[in-house]
């Protein structure tokens, strides 16, 4: 592989061949990028993924339908909840599963809980590496909390397994609602101060503005999504393009990029479109525990979901608003109680596609600011 | 660049290190938010979790009907369920193997949503680091001495049950974490392991030293 | 398991005894060795003690040479140990406060609060194996970590502890440490060359061009004081500041404030110490030139990193902030307790110089904390952005300062008054500038919902 990629590269005398990764602090996870350098300027960098392939896809197709749910959890370990509702949406789909309006809203809210949870390490991991650490485990601590909530609501921090075709798991636990509503009034204030402490730092400014910009035209070219597309400056956001569940009932903004401190599409751009993200999906998170109020309690799960389910043949496709972009599942049954094929699309690994395209003329720092402003995650570039 | 620019950016640095670093100071103030696992909190970790919270999975055999409905929901087959007629009295079934590879599991707690009796139970247990990786295999059943299916009443609404995390406990503290590897005897029966749950249900490879 | 734990080895309370021990004693009987060895190992001094104590003289007693080149040996070793224990308690240090800043806990494990911390770490890392990469230069790559140690060790030659507590009050004090702490850079070429690693040679690269080009601003801002004080001896530059801090030279003259940050951030960007920390630029160059080390080369680099600190902070309290200077007690007040000049001093010239140590001691740990506190606050810069930093802001600025300060003297010396003038000013102006930070840490703390709270630390 290794060599396949290096006949890519154009060599000539002057040039260094680098091997960012698989190890490396900054690459999340085990990815490799071959760098081609000029110095400290990178002539070509090359995304050589597949260092964590699971065969995830694979195990869909030997468990059950319900069996498989807990596997979505590691497709994209850092926002289990999003595979774990695209699944089961692609399933109840497939089926023409009903799922009651308590536990829509009960999904919505653990998914933007779980969104904040995953741009909190997005954004943290791009200060540190950035050169900041104290921001990162700032936003560590907030995790911590929206974790503690997550596993009083379904027993896990990381792999929540959470949703079932049909429903989900648990109704709220009591003072929930109150411990949720006083964690994101805290959160608010967070904000701001994350804001003041590094997000307005005229260093940081510096190192992300005009840094590996990706025009919106090219960022569409390329097939990215979520808050890389949006940071592009295009308004495209599934929750309110194509709505599943109930995100209708929601009044919430998109944040687009638009330039803040340089060229729309740049790194900071990307980088506050997480930040107003999060404080989006915490208004998000307060109407639905208002909503969910008026839905009858315990009302969880879709009546006469069998445990042993059979799904009809026929093919179907989901799509969610993941917190790197769209998460799509591609269902294919055949009549039994196991899928005849599930193929996953998920945002970073379209991400990566990108990488050789923008980073001729970076610095080896802007690959790491570029590499960090995608927020890839390793696991779901290669599931 | 223009002087505005200029002098403009020197401006803004400041400012910008200003609020920084107010607040990198004011958190000096603050008090942490960590607390000091393991040892130096008020509680065990196990009792400050939330009570739905995933640790070990725990039988209470005394409850369990033996209906199976766990090890089909398990979407890695770490449990190995074996049923067998009593000899003494043909009517009665007994659970002869009931073995959860606790360190295959997932705690994705999709056997605890089958259960009829509420017997299979995740508990707040969690550390138990082992250094022999099989002595993570608990058996619920004792092959000596199977225990009976419970037979559930018509109507039954509430089924006694030990208390939760006690069963889970008890075998935890008999097992020192660096004990050598288990071996189990007798052998298992054969016609039961089926391959895919193998690995819980094979004596124990003889890759790891055995002291005995 | 909680039940199988062991036993600790100490109790509580003896555990704490024993941090108390070190922590106290270890410092203590370094800078009580360096402070009667530094004074004691003058000419002057070794003479009147072989008079007065030894009851010989020493013009014609065969040891004294021996006498004094021996005082001179212990003095070294107590210098080279006091920058290694100084470097392991700002680790220590430095873990605490940056652990509170991001509300964490820090150090907590080895002795009470983790003091012993860095005792342990240096054990560790001299137990650990020596590896050399099989494509390394062998002998540049074990020679480079001495390089950056003697580099580091000579600043301690003209290091000022108190009024007479210096190694050797060099005539040219300020050069030669200028001069001695270029060494280091040499040791980290070195290591990133030999190393045979590409990230080593990357920060082995960006610490040349970053050492070398800070030090033009730090030349320049270094500049200023020797100005305003007329000489480059570091006790000649104390001596010309006064001991409150309006007399300071930072305050004294508008110009020195600005020398006073563009010498603070070039002395960053030469320790290598964020935001300027690019050789060794964790998320990007892997560890930098250290990537290869491990070990005790790892621990020399480590070592000399930390211990920087002390130097770099006791460099600017000297140049600025009036180093060792008392309240109250002039120069004829010093006179007046050494006494006769060939004898040996009594014990409230002793006092004094231990009250003077102190003085020193706490100022250059409040430019050392400030260092601490820069470094969990801020990114780290871009490479040509440090460039930039340095050709367009700092270099032109330092000029700047350089011929106000001439001009300024030529003032001063027709209107004395007008450097005392600006010194209340610019203090004062400092002191509202400390009030609104104050007001606004505290407003932080409220706006997150928090209070004071220092029950944990």
């Amino acid at each position: 592989m290794e060599k396949l990629i290096l006949r890519r590269v154009d060599r000539n005398n002057e040039e260094m061949i680098l091997n960012f990764g698989p190890q490396h602090p900054s690459t999340h996870g085990v990815i490799n990028f071959i760098v081609e350098t000029d110095g400290e300027v990178i002539r070509k960098a090359v995304p050589d993924v597949g260092y964590l392939h699971r065969s995830i896809e694979k195990i869909g197709e030997s468990t059950g339908w319900h069996g498989f749910m807990p596997y979505t959890d590691r497709i994209d370990y850092v926002a289990a909840m999003f595979p774990n509702e695209g699944y089961a949406i692609a399933v109840e789909k497939l089926c023409g599963i009903q799922v009651p309006k308590r536990a829509q809203y009960l999904r919505a809210i653990s998914t933007e809980l779980c969104r904040i949870a995953s741009h909190l390490v997005s954004i943290g991991t791009m200060t540190m590496d950035i050169g900041a650490f104290t921001p990162m485990i700032h936003g560590i601590r907030e995790r911590e909390t929206i974790n503690d909530l997550i596993e009083a609501l379904c027993g896990a921090r990381l792999t929540y397994n959470y949703h079932r075709i049909g429903g989900v798991a648990f109704d709220l636990p009591e003072g929930w609602r109150d411990q949720t509503l006083a964690f994101l009034d805290h959160f608010d204030k967070f904000l701001v101060e994350f804001d003041r402490l590094i997000s307005f730092n005229e260093i940081y400014i510096r190192r992300l503005a005009d840094v590996a910009v990706i025009p919106g035209p090219m960022a569409i070219d390329y097939g990215l999504s979520g808050p890389n597309l949006r940071g592009s400056g295009v308004d495209f956001d599934l929750r309110k393009a194509m709505p599943y569940g109930v995100y209708p009932e929601f009044e919430f903004d998109v944040p687009v990029g638009k330039g803040m401190f340089g060229q729309v599409g740049d790194c900071y751009d990307r980088y506050i479109c997480r930040t107003r993200e999060m404080g989006e999906s915490s208004k998000i998170v307060r109407q639905a525990l208002d909503l969910i109020q008026q839905a009858p309690e315990g009302d969880i799960m879709a009546p006469k979901v069998s445990r042993n389910l059979k799904v009809e043949a026929g093919e179907t496709l989901s799509r969610v608003e993941s917190a790197r972009g769209e998460m799509a599942f591609y269902v294919v049954a055949d009549g039994t109680n196991k899928a005849w094929r599930v193929r996953t699309r998920t945002g970073s690994f379209t991400a990566m596609g990108i990488i050789e395209a923008i980073s001729p003329g970076l610095m080896v720092a802007d690959l790491v600011a570029l590499i960090a402003s995608l927020d890839v995650v390793a696991p779901e570039i290669d599931r | 660049m223009t002087l505005n620019e200029y002098a403009g950016s020197m401006q803004k640095t400041v400012s910008s290190f200003w609020h920084g670093l107010s607040i990198t100071m004011s958190h000096l103030f603050r008090r942490p938010s960590t607390v000091q696992y393991p040892d130096r909190s008020a509680l065990p970790v196990r009792d400050m979790l939330p009570p739905r919270y995933r640790g070990f999975l725990e039988v209470d055999v005394s409850i369990c009907t033996g209906c199976q409905a766990c090890e089909r929901a398990c979407p890695i087959a770490c449990m190995q369920i074996t049923l067998e007629k009593d000899p003494a009295n043909p009517k009665q079934r007994l659970v002869t193997q009931f073995d959860i590879d606790e360190a295959k599991c997932m705690y994705c707690g999709l056997c605890v949503e089958p259960c009829p009796t509420g017997s299979i139970q995740h508990t707040r247990e969690f550390e138990a680091s082992m250094r022999n990786i099989r002595n993570l295999v608990f058996r619920w059943s004792d092959p000596a001495r199977p225990f009976p299916v419970y037979k559930v009443e018509k109507g039954a609404e509430y089924f006694p049950r030990a208390p939760l995390g006690s069963l889970v406990r008890a075998k935890l503290d008999a097992i020192r974490w660096d004990a050598p590897a288990t071996r189990y005897l007798p052998p298992e029966p054969p016609a039961a392991a089926a391959p895919a749950a193998a690995p819980a249900a094979t004596p124990a490879a003889p890759t790891t030293p055995e002291t005995k | 398991m909680l039940e199988n734990a062991q036993r600790p080895l100490l109790s509580p309370r003896g555990v704490l005894l024993a941090t108390l021990i070190v922590a106290v004693a270890l410092p203590g009987a370094l800078f009580g060795g360096i402070m009667v060895l530094t004074a004691a190992t003058k000419p002057v001094m070794v003479d009147a003690f072989l008079r007065q104590v030894v009851q010989v003289d020493p013009a014609t007693w065969p040891y004294t040479t021996l006498v004094s080149w021996g005082a001179v040996f212990v003095l070294a070793l107590i210098l080279l140990t006091f920058g290694a224990v100084i470097s392991g308690m700002t680790v220590w240090w430095e873990m605490r406060v940056s652990s509170r800043m991001q509300c964490r806990i820090g150090y907590n494990r080895a002795g009470a609060a983790g003091f012993l911390q860095w005792i342990a770490d240096a054990v560790k890392l001299l137990f650990k194996e020596d590896l050399i990469p099989a494509e390394a230069d062998r002998m540049i790559f074990r020679v480079a970590p001495y390089f950056v140690m003697v580099g580091f060790a000579l600043t301690f030659v003209a290091l000022p502890f108190g009024e007479s507590l210096i190694a050797a009050d060099l005539n040219v004090g300020i050069f030669y440490l200028v001069s001695v702490t270029a060494l280091v850079v040499v040791g980290i070429l070195l290591a990133g060359w030999s190393s045979n690693s590409k990230w080593a040679l990357f920060g082995g690269m960006r610490s040349a061009a970053q050492v070398v080009s800070y030090e033009i601003p730090a030349g320049l801002s270094i500049m200023v004081p020797i100005l305003m004080a007329g000489t480059l001896s570091m006790q000649g530059i104390i001596r010309a500041q006064g001991a409150w801090p309006w007399q300071w030279f930072v305050f004294t003259n508008p110009a020195a404030v600005g020398a006073f940050l563009i010498f603070f951030i070039a002395q960053l960007a030469e320790g290598n110490r964020t935001p300027f920390d690019l050789p060794e630029a964790e998320s990007e160059l892997v560890a930098g030139y250290l990537s290869e080390y491990s070990g005790f080369r790892f621990a020399l680099y480590f070592l000399v990193e930390f211990g920087n600190l002390w130097v770099m902070a006791a460099i600017t309290t000297t140049l600025f902030l009036g180093g060792w200077q008392i309240p109250f007690v002039s120069a004829a007040d010093w006179a007046t307790a050494r006494g006769a000049a060939d004898g040996l001093p009594g014990l409230g010239w002793w006092g004094l110089q231990a009250l003077s140590m102190v003085v020193m001691i706490v100022k250059t740990l409040v430019v050392l904390n400030l260092i601490v506190w820069i470094r969990w606050t801020l990114p780290r810069i871009r490479i040509d952005q440090m460039m930039n930093l340095c050709w367009k802001y700092l270099v032109p600025f330092g000029f700047v300062t350089f011929v106000f300060t001439l001009l300024w003297q030529v003032l001063v010396a027709r209107m004395p008054v007008i450097s005392e003038v600006t010194g209340v000013v610019l203090f004062v102006a400092f002191l509202v500038m400390a009030f609104f930070f104050v007001r606004l840490t505290k407003a932080n703390i409220v706006a997150a919902g928090d209070r004071v709270d220092m029950s944990n630390w």
